[in-house]
């Protein structure tokens, strides 16, 4: 390739400059394409492992809901949408449900009022403010299983600290992991992870203009309005997005597995009727009865309610989120 | 922004109720530290009772004599070596090749172009959303038929394949670096991949150092996957100490399950605390852009 280009150089002068456009020219088209194939070469793990690992499964699940499979019986058969039916007539599944629907409209609104109180307290400035920021976001970090421990001793009948207080107030101990209070235990093991939401607002919050809560106060706002017409539009996107992943964590909570009496997959049948959400009746179907089609039918019908809720949350949303772009960004 | 604030001719008045405000919010703060370390601080001190205190009521607010033996009867009790092995093993291999495929990926997000592109950014974010639960309880039949259960190639598929969460996370990093510094590579003739590995990789620590911590708490905290996947000697840290502290008669022996899970959340804790300030940058980046 060198010598070539140097006889041609010697034998045309003028062919040196031809060539040197040509170099300079053919890698620019060919860079385009090299960058598209860069692309696909740099983003295709992901790609395949989306393809392989999410989009195979749910297909694959999709078609096991149409079915009768067990993992055991050879002679599983294609029952069209037989167990979509049969679960819409199971007045359990639709307890169930309402349940998962109940616990998320409570745990979600409540961790996010929880988490913002707690940003805008450790937003103040406080001694010790690095402190209180990591004693409040610590429980966060507990795996869900040291959570659920820590929770069963806690609410534990007889030797619980719960009950500890209620007996020195002279209140009657209470059988906190069973029915009807395991609920609120549920409730409270997950909310003591508000500190999640804090983190997040708190990035937030500081991202708040200065500016704006001097000029409210010299208009005479009081602190509340100013909260509500300043921070809480400034935040609405964070709190959005909080909206949305806190629910889709809602649905598919283990606790009520973890803060059953027996936490491994054959303690399904032990928790308690108000901690027996959905996700757990699809474990149930799926380990102790080992209905892999019927369980299947009811992740596709929990999926697709997923994606519905999610589309209602961002619609009703769209009005009330307040987008702080610059305009010269958007393109 | 309260006494500072105040001019140096404030009434006696005013300076009082100041002082009330900062006393009532420091009074709401140490208390609500108080109640968010209270389920861990009865954690510890629950294994520090003898089962009988444990087991009395009305209840036995301290021990009568700390039972530090609990803590050594957790680690022979049952293996709890060997499945802390296994949980390190698993969260270490998960954790480091899940960090380089999701930095690998974010480059192509943040630096490269294609047709198509828009789509596929859209269906990460997208997958973002995706309940997991809804897609590992197929998954697990799926790897059941390819004989994967009882091994640890799932977290390795998975950590080949790229966390969309994680993806993100260096997409916006990557984004942020001057375009000079590939221009310059290209000149030079530099491939993408060299261009990754050499210039663009040894530059983001802070986030490699936050999606590994982010990867590796997630796998030392997981439950279910573990519990599905894996065989009762194979099988993590965290469901064996949800399922192995149990007595013949299979009811569990709470004073060392107790120990056992303090020991499990310890060293979380002890990750967290050393690399806070990276690990709330990063989650924290999730939550707003």
């Amino acid at each position: 390739m060198t010598v070539h280009q140097v006889t041609s150089v010697t034998d045309r002068p003028g062919a040196a400059y031809a060539g040197r456009a040509q170099a300079t020219g053919r890698p620019r088209i060919s860079m385009t394409a090299r960058r598209h194939r860069a692309f696909y070469l740099f983003t295709s793990p992901w790609i395949l492992g989306f393809l392989l690992l999410t989009v195979t499964p749910m297909a694959y699940a999709l078609w096991l809901s149409f079915t009768t499979f067990d993992g055991i019986s050879p002679n599983w058969r294609y029952v069209g949408l037989g167990n979509y039916r049969e679960l819409l007539s199971d007045p359990v599944t639709w307890d169930a449900l309402g349940r998962a629907g109940l616990f998320a409209v409570t745990s979600v609104p409540l961790s996010i009022v929880a988490g913002l109180a707690l940003a805008v307290l450790v937003n103040r400035p406080l001694t010790a403010r690095g402190l209180f920021r990591t004693l409040l976001y610590l429980p966060a970090v507990v795996p869900p299983v040291g959570a659920g421990i820590a929770f069963k001793l806690l609410f534990d009948q007889n030797s619980g600290a719960a009950n500890g207080v209620l007996t020195f107030f002279g209140i009657d101990a209470v059988g906190w992991l069973a029915d009807p209070y395991a609920r609120y235990v549920l409730l409270m093991a997950v909310l003591w992870g508000a500190g999640n939401v804090m983190i997040i607002s708190l990035a937030g919050l500081q991202d708040v203009p200065r500016e704006l809560h001097e000029a409210a106060r010299i208009d005479g706002a009081s602190a509340w309005r100013a909260f509500r017409s300043i921070t809480v539009p400034l935040l609405s996107p964070v709190l959005l997005f909080q909206t949305v992943t806190g629910m889709i964590a809602s649905v598919q909570t283990i606790m009520p597995l973890l803060l059953a009496p027996l936490g491994d997959t054959s303690g399904i049948t032990t928790i308690p009727q108000s901690n027996y959400l959905y996700m757990m009746h699809v474990f149930a179907q799926y380990f102790a009865l080992g209905r892999y089609g019927y369980a299947s039918a009811l992740l596709w019908v929990l999926f697709v309610l997923i994606l519905i809720a999610t589309g209602l949350i961002f619609k009703c949303a769209s009005g009330a989120v307040f987008y702080n772009v610059d305009p010269e960004a958007k393109k | 922004m309260t006494a500072t604030s105040l001019p140096p001719t404030s009434s006696p008045d005013v300076r009082v109720r100041v002082r009330v405000r900062r006393l009532t919010l420091y009074t709401v703060l140490v208390s609500v530290a108080g109640l968010f370390l209270g389920p861990f601080g009865w954690l510890v001190l629950s294994g520090l009772k003898t089962q009988g205190e444990l087991a009395a009521s009305p209840v036995h607010w301290l021990p009568d004599v700390f039972q530090w033996h609990n803590f050594a009867r957790a680690f022979t009790e049952i293996d709890f070596l060997g499945y802390a092995r296994n949980s390190l093993i698993i969260a270490l291999v998960y954790a480091t090749l899940v960090t380089l495929s999701s930095a690998w990926v974010g480059f192509g997000f943040a630096r490269l172009d294609a047709p198509g592109k828009k789509v596929l950014f859209g269906v990460l974010l997208g997958s973002m959303m995706l309940p997991q639960m809804v897609t590992l309880l197929p998954t697990y039949l799926i790897f059941a038929k390819l004989g994967m259960v009882d091994t640890y190639w799932p977290w390795v598929l998975w950590g080949l394949s790229a966390a969309p969460y994680l993806v993100f996370l260096f997409r916006q990093f990557f984004a942020g670096m001057p375009r000079e510094l590939e221009e310059a590579a290209i000149v030079d003739g530099c491939g993408y991949a060299s261009i990754f590995w050499r210039i663009f990789l040894p530059q983001s620590w802070p986030v490699l150092s936050a999606s590994f911590i982010i990867a590796f708490t997630w796998t030392w905290g997981d439950y279910i996957a573990p519990q599905l996947l894996l065989s009762t000697d194979r099988t993590t840290l965290a469901v064996a100490v949800m399922t192995a502290y149990v007595n013949e008669g299979g009811t569990p022996v709470l004073e060392l399950q107790a120990a056992a899970s303090v020991m499990y959340v310890v060293p979380i804790l002890l990750i967290f605390l050393v690399a806070q300030r990276g690990f709330v940058a990063g989650m924290s980046t999730s939550g707003l852009k």
